[in-house]
């Protein structure tokens, strides 16, 4: 796995250089833009963290003639800036996701495998939350390798608690997601299949917990 | 008041300085003229007289005589402007008949009716005399009669005369000032409403003065206080830049830090350094928030350029999102964060950004407050006038003698026992102030712990 570091700042560039490092993958390191761009000219590779204030060319500008030349490689913005504007601008220049300095290491990390992971596989792929495993495209889950019984409903449901792992969703969220099997999806039904979630969880270490007001969180695996 | 009291009291001084002297020429002129005619009619009635004594000269004989009945002559000396004197002398200034006192007639023969004062037993008097022609057998000449009265009923009824003609003038005076007075008030309204502006507006409001309504000559001061205003608008404005830009600057080195000294600790042995570096750790990521802080709160300045005060906001989703948010790092804490509001929106005008940002600090000031285990609820209601936003802790709480002073920058509250900068409330009462909201703090109901209610009100 290769990734382009550029960042000007030398020693946030080496925090994060040798913190990738320690990750196995491959670290370049440029520290402004005119180099950036030509180092992603000339060579190929899985991920790119971009400083968006670089001297000599700034990061949008980087960002630009990468997807100009029809570079599809996934790029991680961070900037010190946390205007809406500058958000909304990168994304819209193809920039994959986007991180506000200063931020936690291994919030950083967990993105950077987000992006390689979603560079490599197209974005469908096997998600996994400790010994659980679900098939997004075979839509079966599997705990330790064996299959476990679960509805299409409670698949729906254990998919979005899986993608947002960790964190809270809305009840609403996962009324969105049953739709499409369902065609009115009330706040009792999702209640439902969490609650039969749960039964079949709880057992095995996995608990879903209830947010008050604000709906469902899975919780990590250190804390299950 | 102060300041247009003076102003009016002037004004007013120097209207009735010229009005004082003005009226007093104009009661010097009115006596003259009512002296002059109450002369001319007293003098009228005292040449009837005269004319009556004429009218009985007789000459008899060649002797001439003055037949003035009984009754004429009480008449003479009961009449209402007081006693009449006579005094007849036949051509060579004999005597005929009257007062043989009266002083002599400085006039000589001519035949004419002549009328002067002069004095009479020490008092003054007027005079008339009347010259009538006679023919006694051998001589022609002139009879003179002399009439006297006394000049002081005519004082008097001139005196009666200009108080009559005073007191409207004295009205008319009062008047006058009074009118004045209400006038001066009336063209002041526009400098008192100028005051009354000035005094209820709030200091984050620089926002230029109306000169509309002032009338013409309060206008340059008005332009030279909007001149004031807009250069110390300016010189925030600049203050809230720098110290947005500085805190800008501040966060890549602070990612540098943080970075590294994560780096850092997860290689460590577990001995000395591991705590140093945790200890360095904390540190960084207090410096953090508190850059963090002081960004929102040059955000939420007045002087900030951004101002999107004016969008459609959803109390309810943005409360939702930033609780959601929070909900990782309450069970860090295995603080129990949860959300009660009603299904229906709360939406109001107002800025996103800087609304989340007031929600994050509260939640932040609550979770870190709070004990580990404790429970933090937010609340969004909505009624007509008003939407509420509530985070309710059951953690120490905070002592009503502080509860006015945590709104201040960088007052914390003392032995709690938590890193905090004490700018989290000042950016929530900033940005409540930015939307005309309230804050309340106050205790929670049933139990220890800190109720922070913002109240916003719906403008229809």
């Amino acid at each position: 796995m290769r990734v382009l570091i550029v960042e000007d700042d030398p020693v946030l560039a080496d925090g994060l250089t040798r913190s990738l490092r320690q990750a196995d993958y491959a670290v370049d390191c440029v520290h402004d833009g005119g180099e950036a761009d030509h180092v992603l000219a000339t060579q190929s590779y899985d991920l790119v963290i971009l400083d968006l204030g670089l001297p000599k060319l700034d990061g949008f500008e980087v960002l630009r003639r990468l997807r100009r030349r029809g570079s599809k490689v996934p790029v991680l913005m961070l900037t010190a800036r946390d205007s809406l504007q500058d958000r909304v601008r990168g994304l819209d220049l193809g920039a994959d996701d986007y991180l506000a300095k200063p931020f936690d290491l291994p919030e950083l990390e967990a993105r950077v495998r987000a992006l390689v992971r979603r560079g490599q596989s197209g974005g469908s792929a096997a998600l996994t939350h400790g010994a659980l495993t679900l098939d997004v495209a075979g839509r079966r889950a599997t705990l330790n390798g064996d299959p476990l019984d679960l509805s299409a409903r409670e698949l729906g449901v254990l998919e979005v608690l899986m993608m947002r792992s960790g964190r809270v969703v809305g009840k609403e969220q996962l009324a969105e997601q049953l739709y499409g099997w369902d065609e009115e999806v009330g706040a009792n039904a999702i209640e439902v299949y969490v609650h039969r979630l749960r039964r079949k969880l709880e057992p095995v270490g996995v608990s879903i917990r209830t947010i008050r007001g604000l709906g469902y969180l899975l919780e990590k695996e250190s804390n299950g | 008041m102060a300041k247009s009291g003076t102003l009016r009291r002037q004004l007013l001084a120097w209207l009735a300085g010229p009005l004082i002297v003005m009226w007093s020429i104009s009661t010097m002129v009115d006596y003259d003229i009512a002296k002059r005619f109450v002369n001319f009619a007293y003098d009228r009635a005292l040449l009837d007289a005269a004319l009556d004594i004429g009218r009985q000269v007789k000459v008899l004989n060649g002797r001439i005589y003055v037949d003035l009945p009984e009754v004429a002559v009480k008449m003479l000396q009961t009449r209402e402007s007081g006693k009449v004197f006579y005094l007849v002398t036949g051509p060579k200034n004999e005597y005929i008949t009257g007062e043989p006192d009266l002083p002599q007639t400085p006039h000589p023969e001519s035949g004419r009716t002549n009328y002067y004062d002069d004095e009479y037993l020490g008092r003054p008097v007027r005079v008339v005399t009347l010259q009538l022609p006679v023919e006694t057998g051998k001589d022609r000449g002139y009879v003179t009669v002399q009439v006297v009265e006394d000049r002081a009923p005519r004082a008097e009824f001139a005196g009666l005369i200009l108080l009559r003609m005073m007191l409207p003038q004295v009205a008319l005076v009062l008047l006058a000032g009074i009118l004045v007075w209400y006038a001066i008030g009336r063209g002041l309204v526009p400098l008192s409403v100028l005051r009354s502006e000035i005094e209820s507006r709030s200091h984050r409001d620089l926002s230029a003065l109306s000169e509309e309504q002032v009338p013409q000559e309060v206008r340059p001061l008005i332009r030279a206080m909007n001149g004031l205003l807009q250069r110390l608008s300016k010189t925030l404005a600049a203050q809230q830049r720098f110290i947005a830009d500085a805190a800008h600057q501040l966060r890549t080195p602070m990612a540098g830090i943080k970075t590294q000294t994560e780096l850092a600790l997860r290689q460590a042995p577990p001995d000395e350094s591991q705590a140093t570096l945790r200890q360095l750790n904390t540190a960084t990521e207090q410096t953090i928030r508190l850059i963090n802080q002081l960004l929102s709160l040059a955000r939420a300045e007045p002087a900030a350029e951004r101002a999107h005060t004016g969008e459609r906001v959803d109390l309810t989703e943005l409360a939702r999102d930033a609780a959601a948010d929070w909900v990782p790092r309450a069970l860090a804490r295995q603080i129990d964060l949860g959300l009660d509001s009603t299904q229906a929106p709360a939406t109001m005008e107002g800025d996103a950004f800087l609304l989340r940002e007031m929600l994050n600090n509260l939640l932040d000031n609550a979770i870190r407050y709070t004990q580990t285990g404790g429970q933090v609820t937010v609340r969004v209601a909505v009624d007509i006038q008003n939407i509420t936003l509530t985070v309710e802790d059951n953690g120490p709480g905070i002592p009503e003698s502080e509860r006015e002073r945590v709104f201040e920058r960088f007052y914390r509250v003392l032995g709690t026992g938590v890193e905090g900068c004490g700018l989290g409330l000042a950016i929530v009462h900033e940005i409540a102030q930015r939307h005309n909201a309230e804050v309340a703090l106050g205790p929670r109901a049933g139990g220890s712990g800190t109720v922070i209610k913002v109240t916003f009100p719906l403008t229809p």
